[in-house]
């Protein structure tokens, strides 16, 4: 073992200040320019064999090793009668083990030395990802492949697997927010397969050979994407790489499609009963695709609305001058290839629910009847600006940024061209996107509370509900068979 | 008018090489002559540059009656300095010292008389205060400091509160790293406390939060009852009725005592030049006088003597808990601790308050209970030395389809340190537990605003240099020490047995 070095010196400095002048207000402050590039995702960019793409960073700044594989791959995918299917998917990949090795062996071996690999679908894509000492990088890159290529789905750990999500699911009503956000999309979206829920003999159903069968659909090298950085030499990890997927085949993928159209809900109060102190609530409607031209507009018109935390309007009103709350807001939510959710959020004591939704509603009203100021655009704009190198502090991070943009077949040049399209937004913009995609005569109000003590209301907004839109109660359904409860 | 000046900076440059990867930790250290030390470590990969101010105290620091304050104080922090966030000082101030009288007479009524006061001369103060409070929005600029940090590109914008510690954060440009010198000097030598009673119902309304996250009632009673002595007693957030009660006068003291350059680091981590930053310091910084020498907290956690259990029912998952009382950090059996709570591992449980020794599913509890006897749903191990305690926790989450029971588990665990306590564990799950420190340690060694939080944390205890000594000390850990330590503190009069069920059993509907 070696002993801890350190050196301690001491130096004497003479320092002559030039040009500290004392300002009396920050606003005053005078920086030295800055200029700052984006890395060029073309930089970066590898081809491996079999039609197979990277992004590549070396990074020598510490003896590290990241790489993750970025496949087109989802929940959304799951058939209809395995829903569930990308989840059990999630929990076995690893642990399921591939044709040569135990999955137990391979996590004590990557937990021996001191590395981390995770794999996780989401709704359109998964992630395979191993971090670990750079002096690792070859047992590490043997392992990662071996599940990416080979995973069994080995009986006995995926039973395990299947039984702890199906104790999962038993949480699936405990946590207010949790209810809220599954609730206000299913809502929204309607009966679709964006919203649907695996229940226990969903997942009892997954076998096996269908989660082999999903891995041999997507699982191959021209539907994934790489994305690695650290302290090695870029064309040897190239070869190496080369060298285990050389006779990985490439199938034709065949992507599900589906509805891009969604029910309206009837604008009102739906109201889920919980015995809780507060009301969680999200109220709002569909929203835009990521996609939309005009997505940077609406970037900054949230921002003065209720994204931009402390400066943003409804942060202002509902918690500085109210004191109604601790988290509050307004967000669209992005999702690829379909368009995602607007809403305005609170969480308040039950007296108060009518009250800060009432002043969230009137902000959606005042974004989109009033011109925002001066001031607000200058600091949203700026924030946008000045912010934006803080994307690339983490090599493996952008990286992954890229593999994503090429994945969602989103521009290369996004974040070149990112800042000049902040810089392009106006006020006379801000407003028209406002009236364009907020619509408070459409929202819907969701609320997870306790719902006498809500209704009645307190001193700033008496009750009922019902002041807000027609109520509807809506009854949760139990998370392991799908039925209603009563 | 443009003051030209002269100083003297004495500069220490610490370099240290960690481990066999030979990683090196280059960290420059300043204190200024009121004793606020700046940490400096260089890191240009971007133009930017993680700022954090971290102050020795929280939540420990409080005593029963003003719980909660250290976070409130931390959240009035953002409201307004003498200079900022207001347009006339001096007429805002006549009004604020009206509305602090009413409060009082109106704290006194609610809270000093038995029977809750007078509604009528409530209502009466009550609205007089509402009338002063729109008569002072006239001068008040809101959020000031956030919208001039946010304007100029800052991120990671937050503050937050533990036990221990408070800290203020934020990620600028490079260029801009004096804005964060002029608003933190700023707020650490002329904070006027602004809407200090619309912020207390902000702070209500995130410990409501919590409350409605299930469980937190019994693990706020579990955490109570295992600190029966220490300031450890009560949560960061603090009890409901204080937040109720506390007064200006009590945070007023509170920032004076403790909100001194004497008692607080600030870390630069990123694209910077030291000498710039030891001259934008000694600037800003240097004209906070200093304050006095704070004592250390008294009551440390006196021997329980007995065996704790407790039981609850509610709206959670049905759970165990069993803690133990351990020493302190910097004491010679935490780095056994640590390993020891690392073998066993984690393998889906959270670990205590999120940190633990996580075993990726290769710990050894996880084996035995969630794989092999399939008991359980997940299975956790922490050891965690705090500054004046120590705790090691294990937590469990039985398997509700095999109808096992907590009981079932703690049995198990009980078999499994009795095991532990003979024959100790196998070199190859030592050597395990010391790999994975020293990857984590040379992984956050990657991510500057992670590096700034543990170094800047650390400096306010035993020194930055502590987490290089500590992951030595890991390094050094046997079998014989293992065997030592689980002998010396898995004793049932040193421990705490929570049990907790899941109220009507297993399902869980929406009507409750």
């Amino acid at each position: 073992m070696k002993k801890i070095l350190s050196i301690l010196m001491c130096i004497g400095f003479l320092c002559v200040s030039l040009g500290f002048a004392q300002v009396e207000k920050p606003s005053d402050l005078k920086y030295p320019p800055l200029k700052y590039d984006p890395p060029d995702p073309k930089n970066f960019r590898t081809e491996f064999l079999n039609g197979m793409w990277g992004y590549i960073q070396e990074d020598h700044s510490l003896p590290l090793f990241d790489i993750s594989a970025l496949i087109h791959y989802g929940s959304l995918y799951d058939p209809e009668d395995k829903m569930g299917l990308a989840s059990v998917m999630s929990a076995a990949m690893i642990k399921g083990g591939t044709k040569t090795r135990e999955g137990s062996i391979i996590e004590e071996r990557i937990d021996f030395i001191g590395g981390s690999l995770n794999f996780r679908a989401v709704e359109r894509t998964a992630t395979l990802s191993l971090s670990l000492l750079s002096k690792d990088m070859d047992e590490g890159l043997k392992l990662f492949f071996d599940i990416l290529m080979n995973p069994e789905f080995q009986e006995a750990p995926l039973n395990l697997e299947k039984a702890r999500l199906i104790s999962q699911l038993r949480q699936a009503n405990d946590q207010p927010s949790g209810i809220l956000s599954r609730e206000y999309e299913r809502l929204i979206y309607g009966e679709h397969p964006l919203t649907q829920q695996p229940i226990q003999i969903s997942y009892e159903s997954v076998s096996s050979a269908d989660l082999k069968a999903a891995h041999a659909l997507y699982f191959f090298p021209k539907n994934i994407i790489l994305a690695a950085s650290g302290d090695f030499d870029k064309s040897e990890l190239k070869d190496k790489i080369n060298k285990i997927i050389s006779n990985w085949q490439n199938k034709n993928l065949k992507i599900p499609s589906f509805a891009k159209k969604f029910p309206q809900p009837e604008p009102g109060v739906y109201f889920i009963q919980k015995q809780i102190n507060q009301g969680y609530i999200s109220l709002g409607h569909l929203g835009i695709e990521d996609s939309n031209p005009d997505y940077f507009a609406v970037q900054v018109m949230n921002f003065i609305l209720g994204g931009g935390s402390f400066t943003s309007r409804i942060t202002m009103k509902v918690r500085s001058d109210e004191g109604l709350s601790y988290n509050q807001g307004s967000r669209f939510r992005y999702r690829w290839g379909f368009p995602g959710t607007f809403s305005g959020y609170v969480q308040t004591k039950s007296s108060t629910v009518g009250y800060a939704i009432s002043l969230i509603l009137d902000e959606f009203n005042r974004i989109r009847k009033e011109p925002v100021s001066d001031d607000e655009m200058d600091t949203a704009i700026n924030y946008y600006l000045e912010s934006f190198s803080n994307s690339f502090e983490s090599s493996q991070r952008t990286m992954s940024a890229f593999a994503d943009l090429e994945m969602t077949g989103k521009p290369m040049d996004y974040y070149k061209t990112y800042r000049d399209k902040i810089r392009a937004v106006t006020k006379a913009k801000v407003q028209e996107v406002a009236n364009k995609y907020i619509h408070p005569d459409k929202s819907v109000v969701m609320i997870v509370g306790d719902f006498d003590p809500c209704n009645e209301g307190g001193d700033k907004w008496p009750g009922p509900l019902d002041k807000l839109g027609k109520v509807h109660k809506i009854n949760l359904k139990d998370p392991l068979t799908g039925e209603e409860l009563k | 008018m443009k003051r030209v000046f002269v100083l003297f900076l004495t500069m220490f440059f610490i370099a240290s090489l960690i481990g066999a990867a030979e990683v090196q930790l280059n960290v420059k250290e300043h204190v200024l002559s009121n004793g606020l030390k700046i940490l400096m470590i260089q890191k240009a990969d971007v133009p930017r540059v993680v700022c954090h101010i971290y102050f020795k105290v929280g939540s420990i620091n409080e005593r029963p009656g003003i719980t909660g304050l250290a976070h409130l104080h931390e959240h009035m922090m953002f409201k307004g300095t003498k200079l900022m966030g207001v347009t006339d000082f001096e007429k805002h101030a006549a009004i604020d010292k009206k509305i602090d009288k009413l409060m009082n007479k109106i704290y006194r009524e609610k809270f000093w008389e038995a029977d809750g006061g007078d509604k009528e001369k409530i209502a009466r103060l009550q609205k007089e205060y509402d009338e002063l409070v729109q008569s002072e929005k006239q001068y008040i600029i809101k959020d000031d400091l956030w919208t001039l940090y946010m304007k100029n590109g800052g991120t990671g914008l937050n503050a937050s509160t533990s036990n221990e510690v408070t800290g203020y954060y934020v990620t600028l440009p490079s260029n801009k790293v004096e804005l964060q010198m002029w608003l933190e000097s700023d707020r650490s030598m002329n904070a006027y406390f602004r809407e200090f009673y619309s912020e207390k119902d902000v702070v209500m309304e995130e410990r409501r939060l919590s409350e409605n996250r299930p469980g937190f009632f019994f693990n706020e009673q579990v955490s109570a009852a295992f600190y029966a002595a220490s300031p450890y007693h009560w949560g960061v957030i603090g009890w409901m009725d204080d937040l109720r009660k506390n007064t200006k006068a009590d945070l007023m003291a509170f920032n004076k005592r403790y909100y001194v350059p004497n008692n607080a680091v600030a870390i630069y981590v990123g694209d910077l030049d030291p000498q710039n930053i030891i001259q934008m310091a000694e600037k800003y910084f240097g004209r906070i006088p200093k304050g006095l020498d704070i004592e250390p907290i008294r009551t440390y956690e006196p021997p329980q003597y007995s065996e704790k259990r407790m039981y609850g029912e509610g709206p959670a998952p049905t759970s165990l808990q069993m803690m133990f009382h351990t020493p302190h950090a910097g004491q010679p059996d935490e780095a056994p601790l640590s390993v020891l709570a690392s073998v066993l591992g984690s393998g889906g449980g959270g670990g205590f308050r999120g940190r633990g020794g996580r075993g990726g599913g290769t710990g050894r509890l996880y084996k035995l209970l969630v794989v092999e006897k399939q008991l359980a749903v997940s299975v956790s191990a922490s050891s965690r030395a705090q500054w004046y305690v120590g705790a090691f926790q294990f937590r469990a989450t039985p398997r509700f389809d095999k109808n096992v029971q907590p009981e079932d588990l703690e049995k198990e665990i009980w078999a499994e340190i009795d095991k532990i306590k003979k024959e100790g564990v196998t070199p190859e799950e030592i050597q395990k537990a010391k790999n994975k420190f020293e990857a984590r340690f040379i992984r956050s060694l990657s991510s500057t605003s992670g590096l700034a939080r543990t170094l800047g944390r650390a400096e306010l205890h035993r020194g930055w240099n502590s987490v290089i000594t500590d992951l030595d000390d890991l390094k050094k850990v046997t079998n014989d020490d293992i065997k030592r330590v689980a002998a010396k503190y898995f004793a049932k009069d040193n421990s705490l047995t929570a049990i907790y069920k899941r109220q009507g059993g297993g399902r869980q509907g929406g009507r409750r």
